[in-house]
Order: C-alpha cells, then sequence, then structure tokens
C-alpha cells in the first residue's frame, strides 16, 4: 500500500517501560522489607532430607521457604556405545519443572541452561577419575519455585551424590543474593527476583573454602561484589552444618 | 542396622515399639565402629608414625586424611578404607550373583548386576542345551536368543576382570543358568554377606533361593537339577521337545505362589529395616507371619515392620547369651 504523498511514513516506537518495583518496596531504600518479613541478611528455614527417592542410587530433598526440589543421582552406570572411551567419567545433569512448579510457567519444562550451570557446579568436585568409562546420572526436578532455584538445586544435588556414594572432594553450597537499589538481599524469593537489578550466585565447598562457581549478572559496583561474597561464604558456611548434620543422621542410623 | 528412618507411618505406641527395639538393637550391636561413621570431608584419625595404606573413599589433604564419602570406616592391618553403604555393588571373582540380560550382542550377552558396568557373559563361558563341550560355532551363535533373550533373569559366577574395569562372567554348571517362575527382589548390596552357599533349597517349602552377592535375590519353585550328560541322547531329545511343548501350560500352584510372595515381602521388610539378609533371618520372619496369622499383603504394614524389630532384637539377645 502506497503512502500519502507528504504524510510521515509511520514508524515503530517502543514503548519505553520502566521496570515497576513492587509494592512491598518503598521509594525509600531504608523502609524496604522482605515479602516474608525476613532481615535482608537473613535466609529462608531450610528442610533437607536424604533417601526421598528409593529406586534411585542416592536422593535428596530441599525446601528452602516456598523453593521445593528433589534429586535423583542413578549411577554410576556404563556410559552409552556412541560415547567415546574416556578414562575419566561422566556427569550429565538434568533440571526440570513441573507443570504446577509456577503460575507463570504453565507447562513442566526443561531448563537446559539450569542443566548446564548445575554440570558446572557439580564438576569440579566429583572425583570423576574414579569411575572411569561411566556416567553418573543427576535429574533434579522443581516441584515448587518459590525463588533462588538454581542454588538450592545444587546444594540438594550435592546431598544426593553423598547419598549415592559418589566420591568428592567435598560438599558444594550455593547461596544467591540480589541488589536491589543499594540493598543487598541474601536468598531472594520469586517477588525479589523479579525486580532485582542485578543478581549474584556463588557455588563453594565450605570446608575447603573454595569456588567451584560464580554467576554475577546486572548490575554491581566492586564493594556490593566483596560484601555480596562475604555474606555468600557466611551463609554457605552454615549451609554446609546443615547439610552435614543431615549426612550424620542418615549415617548414624545406618552404623550397625 | 536401620539403613533409613522407616519411611511408613505409625501410630503412637507402634513408634515407642519401634525405637525401643531399635535401642535394644543398638546396644546389643559391637561398640566397635560406634564412633567410625563419617561423612564427606570429616578427618579419619591416624597414627601418622606407622605407615598406613590410603584406601577408597580417603584422600590427603595437608597431611591430614579425609574421607570422600560418607560410610564406616574400616581398617585392615594399615590399610584404612571408608566402606560406603549406598554404593553400588563391589565384585569380587568367584561371587554368586543374579542378573538380568539387557542386551544379545555378538557372542555374548550383557547382563545388568547393579555394577557400575554391565556384565558380560560369553557364549564360550555357557552351558550348551544339548550338555556337550565343543566348540561354538556360528549356528550356536545364530540360536543365542532360544538360550536367553532381553530381559530374562539369569545366575552366574564372577569369572575375572576386564583390563578396562568390565566384568566377565560364567556359567558353566548347571546350577548356573536361567531363573524361571519366580520373583526377582533388589536390596542393598551392603545387606548381603559373602558365605559358603549362596543357593538355598527350603525343602519344606519347595522353594529355590538364590541370594545374589550384587543384592539382586531370587525366589522361586523349586527345579530339579539334572545333568544331560547323564541321559541318553533320545531321552534327552525326548525331554527337550516335552518342555519346550509343555512350557506354555505348565503353572505353578497357588500356595507355591503364596509361599513365593511371603518369602519375597519378608526379604522386603528385613531390607528396609536393614537388616542383614540370611536365610536364617529370612525363614524367621516367614515362621513369624505364618504364627501371627498376618496376610501376605499385610506384611508390608507398619505393625508387622515393628513386630520383625522387636523379634531380631530378641533374636540378637538370645544369640548373645549362648
Amino acid at each position: 500500500m502506497a503512502a500519502k504523498p507528504g504524510a510521515a511514513t509511520p514508524t515503530y516506537s517502543p514503548k519505553i517501560v520502566g521496570r515497576s518495583r513492587l509494592p512491598i518496596f518503598k521509594d525509600s531504600d531504608l523502609d524496604w522489607s522482605r515479602p516474608d518479613g525476613r532481615g535482608f541478611h537473613q535466609c529462608r528455614p531450610a528442610l533437607l532430607q536424604t533417601g526421598a527417592v528409593s529406586s534411585a542410587s542416592g536422593s535428596a530433598y530441599a525446601e528452602f521457604g516456598n523453593t521445593k526440589v528433589i534429586v535423583s543421582v542413578f549411577g554410576p552406570r556404563e556410559s552409552k556405545k556412541a560415547m567415546v572411551y574416556s578414562d575419566v567419567g561422566r556427569l550429565n545433569c538434568n533440571v526440570s519443572y513441573t507443570n504446577f512448579a509456577s503460575p507463570t510457567l504453565g507447562q513442566g519444562t526443561d531448563h537446559k541452561e539450569y542443566s548446564s550451570m548445575l554440570h558446572k557446579a557439580l564438576e569440579g568436585v566429583i572425583m570423576m577419575e574414579t569411575f572411569p568409562k561411566t556416567t553418573v546420572d543427576v535429574f533434579a526436578l522443581v516441584l515448587e519455585s518459590g525463588g533462588s532455584d538454581l542454588s538450592v538445586l545444587i546444594s540438594c544435588a550435592s546431598l544426593a551424590l553423598a547419598d549415592a556414594g559418589i566420591m568428592m572432594y567435598d560438599l558444594i553450597t550455593a547461596v544467591s543474593v540480589s541488589c536491589i537499589g543499594k540493598s543487598l538481599m541474601i536468598d531472594p524469593v520469586t517477588e525479589e527476583e523479579g525486580c532485582e537489578d542485578g543478581s549474584f550466585m556463588m557455588t563453594c565447598m565450605p570446608s575447603r573454602y573454595e569456588i567451584t562457581q560464580l554467576t554475577i549478572t546486572g548490575e554491581w559496583t566492586t564493594p556490593n561484589i566483596n560484601e555480596a561474597m562475604q555474606l555468600c561464604l557466611d551463609a554457605s558456611s552454615k549451609l554446609g552444618e546443615i547439610m552435614r548434620d543431615c549426612l550424620k543422621q542418615s549415617a548414624s542410623a545406618s552404623d550397625e | 542396622m536401620v539403613m533409613r528412618k522407616l519411611q511408613l507411618p505409625l501410630s503412637q505406641t507402634q513408634k515407642v515399639r519401634f525405637e525401643r527395639a531399635i535401642e535394644r538393637l543398638q546396644s546389643l550391636s559391637s561398640s566397635a565402629n560406634s564412633d567410625a561413621s563419617v561423612i564427606v570431608t570429616d578427618s579419619i584419625p591416624v597414627n601418622h608414625d606407622d605407615a598406613f595404606l590410603k584406601g577408597h573413599g580417603t584422600s590427603e589433604v595437608d597431611g591430614e586424611l579425609l574421607a570422600t564419602v560418607c560410610g564406616v570406616v574400616e581398617r585392615v592391618d594399615k590399610l584404612v578404607y571408608v566402606r560406603t553403604l549406598r554404593a553400588r555393588y563391589k565384585p569380587e571373582v568367584g561371587d554368586i550373583v543374579v542378573g538380568r540380560v539387557i542386551e544379545v550382542a555378538q557372542k555374548r550377552w550383557r547382563v545388568e548386576l547393579n555394577f557400575n558396568q554391565d556384565g558380560v557373559l560369553m557364549l564360550s563361558s555357557m552351558n550348551m542345551p544339548d550338555g556337550i563341550q565343543r566348540r561354538r560355532t556360528s549356528v550356536d551363535e545364530l540360536n543365542m536368543r532360544n538360550i536367553f533373550v532381553e530381559h530374562d533373569v539369569v545366575c552366574a559366577e564372577v569369572r575375572n576382570f576386564q583390563h578396562d574395569g568390565s566384568l566377565q562372567l560364567q556359567a558353566r554348571s548347571q546350577k548356573y543358568g536361567k531363573l524361571e517362575k519366580g520373583q526377582l527382589l533388589k536390596v542393598d548390596p551392603y545387606l548381603v554377606k559373602r558365605s559358603k552357599h549362596h543357593f538355598h533349597y527350603v525343602e519344606s517349602l519347595g522353594i529355590d533361593l538364590i541370594i545374589g552377592c550384587n543384592g539382586f535375590i531370587w525366589v522361586g519353585e523349586h527345579v530339579e537339577v539334572r545333568d544331560p550328560m547323564a541321559i541318553d541322547d533320545q531321552k534327552d531329545e525326548e525331554m527337550i521337545s516335552s518342555s519346550s511343548t509343555g512350557k506354555e501350560q505348565s503353572h505353578i500352584p497357588l500356595e507355591t505362589r503364596q509361599t513365593i510372595c511371603r518369602i519375597g515381602n519378608a526379604i522386603r521388610v528385613l531390607s528396609n529395616l536393614g537388616f542383614t539378609v540370611t536365610l536364617e533371618v529370612i525363614m524367621e520372619t516367614v515362621n513369624l507371619s505364618n504364627s501371627k496369622n498376618i496376610d501376605i499383603h499385610d506384611m508390608l504394614g507398619s505393625e508387622f515392620h515393628v513386630v520383625v524389630a522387636e523379634n531380631e532384637a530378641e533374636r540378637r539377645r538370645t544369640k548373645r547369651k549362648k
């Protein structure tokens, strides 16, 4: 269709939408309160349990507030024929969501990105050379998404691997921090993740004080990064103790 | 003792009885390994003056011996290792194993054994149906599916390990081979202790029980082991033809099926409670269910689990007295 002579050609102008803060966040940074009433540097209550799936080599269930995940570990078992010979083991990670995990997803989905991040976090801690020619499969299922899903998945997967008797250098704990305005919030929930300026997730070995994965997205200043890292390390050591207690309970029960 | 917390709904009285039974069992169990359970990165106390050997599940960091798995610390002379409880089966040459055929390959069957890798049962390591010792030909290779097909349950012996760590099996005796008319049960391998006898015939019930070292247990109708070499060729052919025609017709009597299910449920209960699976304990559990007039399907209920735990505590106490 030809445009009328003299008329300006209509162009598409995107509507500039400012990211709206949730009602819980007031204009002043100082007056913010978190949706669940926690302090900025306070984690959600955690429930950890091993041996949740009887058919798996090892399994764990984790509940951090409203985030509920279950991880099953199968193997080590023989690698598929298509794979070439390897003198170290292979790790296969798969993260999927149930169709009722969150209202926005609507249907169960596989998270390729989360799967690769889970793989990256775990491969540094597993002694791959102890099971050559074989594969360890880690299947993670998010039953309910309540925020900080990946960090909960990683911690739960570490617990499941320990339950399966896979040789590891240490347990893994993952903690995430959100930056909203000038404030840093540890272990953010879905509402906080929806309006964050930046996210920071750190995966570390608490006993060895080594980091296996560090993910930073969004706007961060150097002092904020340092503060977030310190927050994560402190939270990781505390979470590590909870995980060790969980494993000790199951180990003492099995001690003949 | 108890592998995991009992995943059953217990009433208040059942809970009290169960906890009391567990306490009695713990007091009876040897205190040698009471502080031996470790988890990942726990320090293992060793005397650094004496030479020691680092075994499975341990690693040395900054001169300190750390556990890399969750389990129980075991010491054999100078060797220090961690025995993992939930780990997969660790085979040894000569072990009797029960497995399931997952693939028919070239001159071999691949068998799932609850091990890191699949077991390999070579055609040459297998007794031929006619019982004659001879070289395996291409015809035998074509007829491999007449012996075992996918999903068949087989019993074999660990022959050796190959250089790449895979497992070679053999079934060169009449007691090994295909298992039919029964139930395959899976328990944690650490619940099965290696012993002289893994093949059991419960004469009073007419049941065969094969407790595989890999945690696979077979409960089935008793089969007479007949040596084909002792039979004339004609008789042998008649027997084979009659067995092949009667395969569809033959059925297990109801009483035998119920007995198989009862023994199967007894093993499941023992596995849930984390008790070592032996013929003696299995038969005691079966007799207990009979004496208490407990139906087969009720054996997996909470009450019977508590009763078995109490009975095991009593059994160990009387054994200790003797």
